[in-house]
Order: structure tokens, then sequence, then C-alpha cells
């Protein structure tokens, strides 16, 4: 067996608030292989942000093991995380977080850039994703010219150029009417099914109905971890 | 990753701010133009006094001139002095080293008659160094002469505007005037000489030398009897260099009072009238320095209110750029493409501005524009403050931006 893409073990973030500590993640088990569909629920509060900020190497914990395609990486700088992040990690935001006086174009290639990947290289590439999501002809169209369903696809575009091993997506149909979230929805199944991991952080059961595996979080702690039937 | 790349990304993102960069721009432009500005209104005003100065003898020039004393009851000696005589002249010649001239006058009114007119003007008696020491130009003829001093000859020289008024376009040259009872024949007669503080200025501060009649010191003093003959009404001095003021200046002042027993006169020193006015100067300076400099912070602060106006969308930005991979220096490298070109061209343009401004006034006063490399270097240093107060400093802190934080700042 490979080894999994994400392994978590005991895993502890606490925020110092002065003179309160406060436990956002109270040992965290979980473990997620490659190609799995995840939702990832719970209140606010509960912790869920928390854990998808440190899966996604936004952050890092406290204690505990963070292992990333096998390599422990809780204690990365900020500088290694970066990397991490433009590597192996897709964002999609709830508020689609594109530059707003950037093209679509631009938008897209920005990781690549980042990832040092070479002018034509990465305008051809991005491209070709933009295509993939049918905005090839928006290319040169900045944010605010397009429908939130479209922003959307162009964010999910953008995640996806540098062929992350994961997309980590936070309440992707936050933003977005039912049927618009719906094909949002449609694009991440449709990702999943050619091997693609996804990771959903929402409260949407809806949303979360579309994953094949559902984990909860209760007050910093792993509450149930269900394999929905498909 | 090429660092290359990251600037030109930092210059596409500039150009898609382009009106937040425009203002930005626009306040290092008013800051450093009203430091410029004012640094060159403040050089040209030096050199307009340093021109002055040159033109009427220098800074080696020194004056005495005869005063009433302010003591009411003095002692015999001191009633008993007389002013400046030629035995000071004497004295000082002979015993302070350190002055290159030592040039005696005698002033007096006397009724001039002309075919023309009959007016009473002050008539000055001076030997030949006279032109030298202040600096009087002959237009036309020849000076005083040495010649003329010992033989006492009925010859003088007038100024530009009395020759025209004398002779109109006549040629004065070899024609004779009256002075009181005797005849003067004319030798020379001075250039036109006109030195104006500014434009608006209608005062020529040369004027004076337009309008002198001049005759050898000791036809002058023929004319007086008894002790009067030996009575100067003028001293001038001219310092041999800079350096021999330190001991001339002192010297004479001991020998006059040691010989006077009183202050009876007064010791006009272009060199201390120089330093007083550059101490003046000074206070000028810094008023006007700080005038610009408070220009300059209220440039800084439209840049910082620009900064701060857009900074929910840099934060954003920042947290969006991190998550997509940005490293600390990524960020840092954009802010400071950005901060580089607010301060590279806002310098520049507000260099431009600030010369253009000091080159309208000079000519809106009829002054010499001057422009030193001090304003270049001010200008450049302006700019670089602004540049790092508002550049660098934030660029710091966005490299430093802790992902999380910068994603969810509202």
């Amino acid at each position: 067996m490979s080894t999994p893409l994400i392994e978590l073990a005991d895993l502890w973030k606490t925020y110092d608030t002065g003179e309160v500590a406060v436990d956002a993640l109270r040992g965290i088990d979980l473990v997620v292989e490659r190609g799995d569909y995840l939702a990832i629920m719970g209140p606010s509060g509960s912790g869920k942000s928390t854990l998808m900020h440190i899966i996604g190497c936004l952050d890092s914990p406290t204690r505990g093991s963070y292992k990333l395609d096998g390599t422990e990486v809780s204690t990365y700088s900020s500088g290694k995380l970066a990397e991490l992040r433009n590597r192996f990690i897709g964002f999609v935001f709830q508020s689609f977080n594109l530059l707003p006086r950037a093209s679509l174009l631009r938008n897209v290639e920005l990781p690549l850039l980042y990832g040092g990947v070479a002018s034509v290289e990465r305008n051809r590439r991005a491209m070709q994703m933009l295509d993939q999501v049918s905005l090839a002809d928006r290319a040169k169209h900045r944010p605010s010219q397009l429908s939130g369903g479209q922003r959307q696809r162009a964010a999910i575009a953008r995640a996806l150029v540098t062929e992350p091993a994961l997309l980590l997506a936070d309440e992707p149909t936050g933003n977005l009417d039912q049927s618009t979230g719906n094909e949002v929805m449609d694009i991440f199944d449709a990702l999943n099914g050619i091997g693609q991991t996804v990771i959903l952080v929402t409260h949407d059961p809806n949303v979360a109905a579309h994953a094949r595996r559902v984990v909860r979080i209760v007050d910093g702690k792993v509450a149930t971890d269900q394999a929905r039937a498909a | 990753m090429n660092l290359l790349e990251v600037v030109s990304d930092g210059f596409a993102d500039v150009r898609a701010h382009a009106g937040r960069t425009a203002l930005q721009t626009l306040g290092v432009v008013l800051g450093v133009a009203s430091v410029v500005g004012t640094m060159g209104l403040m050089a040209g005003e030096r050199a307009q006094s340093m021109k002055y100065w040159s033109e009427t003898g220098g800074v080696l020039k020194m004056i005495v001139y005869p005063q009433p004393a302010t003591v009411v009851r003095g002692t015999a000696r001191q009633q008993a002095s007389r002013g400046l005589t030629v035995d000071d002249v004497e004295a000082i010649r002979a015993r302070i080293a350190g002055f290159e001239l030592v040039e005696p006058s005698v002033r007096r009114r006397e009724l001039v008659q002309t075919p023309r007119l009959a007016k009473t003007y002050t008539v000055s008696g001076v030997a030949p160094g006279y032109a030298e020491l202040h600096e009087l130009q002959i237009g036309r003829g020849r000076f005083i002469t040495d010649e003329d001093v010992t033989t006492s000859a009925s010859v003088c020289v007038l100024g530009d505007d009395r020759a025209r008024e004398f002779f109109g376009t006549e040629d004065p040259i070899g024609k004779t005037i009256r002075l009181g009872d005797n005849s003067f024949r004319v030798a020379g007669v001075l250039r036109y000489r006109e030195f104006y503080w500014s434009k608006a200025d209608t005062y020529n501060a040369l004027g004076w030398m337009n309008e002198v009649i001049i005759v050898p010191i000791t036809a002058m003093q023929a004319r007086e009897v008894g002790a009067g003959s030996r009575r100067v009404d003028e001293i001038g001095f001219r310092l041999a260099s800079v350096e021999a003021h330190k001991d001339a200046a002192p010297a004479l002042k001991r020998l006059l009072l040691a010989r006077h027993g009183v202050e009876d006169y007064r010791i006009f020193d272009r060199k201390d009238r120089m330093e007083q006015m550059e101490q003046q100067g000074k206070v000028y300076d810094f008023t006007f320095l700080a005038c610009g400099l408070i220009s300059l912070i209220v440039g800084g602060i439209v840049v910082a209110n620009i900064l701060m106006a857009s900074f929910t969308e840099r934060m954003r930005e920042v947290g969006v750029r991190k998550a997509l991979g940005a490293k600390g220096w990524h960020i840092g490298v954009q802010f400071l493409v950005e901060s580089a070109i607010v301060t590279g061209l806002g310098g520049a343009i507000g260099l431009v501005l600030g010369v253009g401004f000091v080159h309208a006034i000079a000519y809106l006063l009829d002054q010499v524009a001057v422009l030193t490399p001090t304003m270049i270097v001010a200008a450049m240093l302006s700019a670089g403050t602004v540049g790092l107060v508002f550049g660098f400093f934030p660029a710091i802190k966005a490299a430093r931006l802790d992902p999380v934080v910068a994603l969810r700042y509202e």
C-alpha cells in the first residue's frame, strides 16, 4: 500500500490569546488517501477552519505530526510551507479571492509564476486550464466582468494549474446560488472521478453529500468519520 | 524562481493599480519639488548678495568713517580728538601690515558751475587707489593719477550720470567745470554701473558710482586751511587676504582707539557684516528648509493615506498570493518595485518641477537661477526617505505577514 497523501497524528493547535490558551485542535488523527473525496464538517468554532489551514500548509500545528506525501512537515519554515502550498495544494475559497485588477489569465498564471515556470509555458498551461473550465474566451477579462459561477470556475482553474495532489475547497458554494453551486460541485465530482484528491470544508450538508467520506469536527476533535455509500 | 520575473510581475501589478500609483507618485513629486524649490530659492538669494559684494569691492573691503563721539563729558584728550586725519592714515600705513590699500578721501559740498547749470554737489577728493578699492571702472579718459595728487592738479573724474547732466551728449573729456572758485578739467568719465536686488526693485545699489565728482585729494585739501586740511572723511581699506583680517582688523581698532582716546569713528567691516549676513542667512535657510520639509511630510502623508486606503485590498491580495505559493521575498519585491517606481518617478519629476520652479521665480525676479549638486542630493534623499518609510517598511511587513491572518482580513 502506498503512503497516504495526508497523515495527521495527535495534532494540536493552541492559540495563546494572552491570559488564556485556547486549544482549537485537540488531538486530531486523520488519514487521507490519494483519490479520496472528503468533506470536513462542523459548527463554527469547532476548529475546522484551523484544521483546513494546517492541512493547507498555511499554518503549523503546535504539537503532533503532519505527514504530507510521507514527509513530516509540521516543523517546516514559512518559506518551505510556501513551496509545499505551491506544489501540493490548490485552494478554492468561498469568496473566490481572484486578484481583482488582474486578468483571468494572469490570475491563473500566478501559481506557476511562483513555481518558477517560464513565461511561455505558463501562458500555455494557464490557457489550457481556462479552456477546461470553459473560460478560454474570457482570458483577458477581469474578475469583476464575470458572474459568480464563472469566477469560481476561474478560481478552480487557478487551483489546478500546478497539478496539485490536493484540491482544498473552503465553502466553495457559499457565495453562489443553488444552481451555480451545483455546477461547481459537478466540477469537483468530475475531478475526483479522474483521481483528484478533494477536501471540502463546509457546513452545508448538500455540499458534503457530494463527498464519499464525511469527517465531523466537534470541539477540536474528530467526532465521526463516515464513509458514504457512493 | 527568477527575480526578474517577480520584478516584472511587480510592474504588471503597478500597471493594474495605475491610479493608486499615480497618486502616490504625486505625493512624492510635491514633497521633492518643494524641497528642491526652497533650496534653489535660498541658493539664488545667496548668489545675488555674493554678486553684490564682489561688484563693490569684495569681502576684503573695510571702511572707517568719522562719527561724533557718544561720550558727553570726556577727558581733555578725548575732547581734543578731531576725528580722522591724514596722520591716522600714515600711522595705519606704517604700523599695520595686512592692508593692501589704505585710501583716505575727503568730501565737500561745492557749488558746481557748468555752461548748463549751477548746483551744489558733494565733491570727493581721492587718490588713485580709490578706484581699485571700490571697483570703479573708467569709461572714457583716465582716473586720478599719482601725478595729479602730487601736483594737486585741477582735474576731475565724473560719474556717468553727472557727465550726462553737465554735458549732455557732448564728449566731456577736456572740458572744464567750476568747483567753487576753481576750474577743473574733466580727465575721465566712469562707466555706467547698475545693480538691482530684484526686477521689481527700482533702487540701483551701485547708483552712487554714477553720481560722483572726483578730484585729487590734494586739490581738495588745499581748499582748507589750518587743522581742517588734515581732516579726512573716510578711510577705505583693502585687506591683502581673507586671512589678514584676523590680525589687521583688531589691530586697526586698537590703533585708532589709542590715537583718538574715544570712539569718534565707526568701522564698517565687510567681513564682519558678511558673517552677520551669513548668520541671518542660516536662519532663513532653516525657515525655508522647514517649509520644504513640511511639504515633504505632507507628500509623505499623501503616500501613506493612499497606502492605508488600499490596505484591506492589499492584505487580502498578500494572503491570496501566499496561499498560491508566494514566499515572503516575492511579496517584498512586489512592494519594493511599487515603491521604487513611486520614489524614482516621483523624485525625478519632483526634481524637474522644483528646478522649473526655481527658474520661473528667478525669471520673474530677474535673479540668477542657481542649481547646486546639493539640491539633487537633497531631492534624492527626500524621495528616498519617503520611499523607505512608505515603501520599504510596508514591504517588510507584507513579506512577513501570516497568510492566515492576511486571508481573513476584512
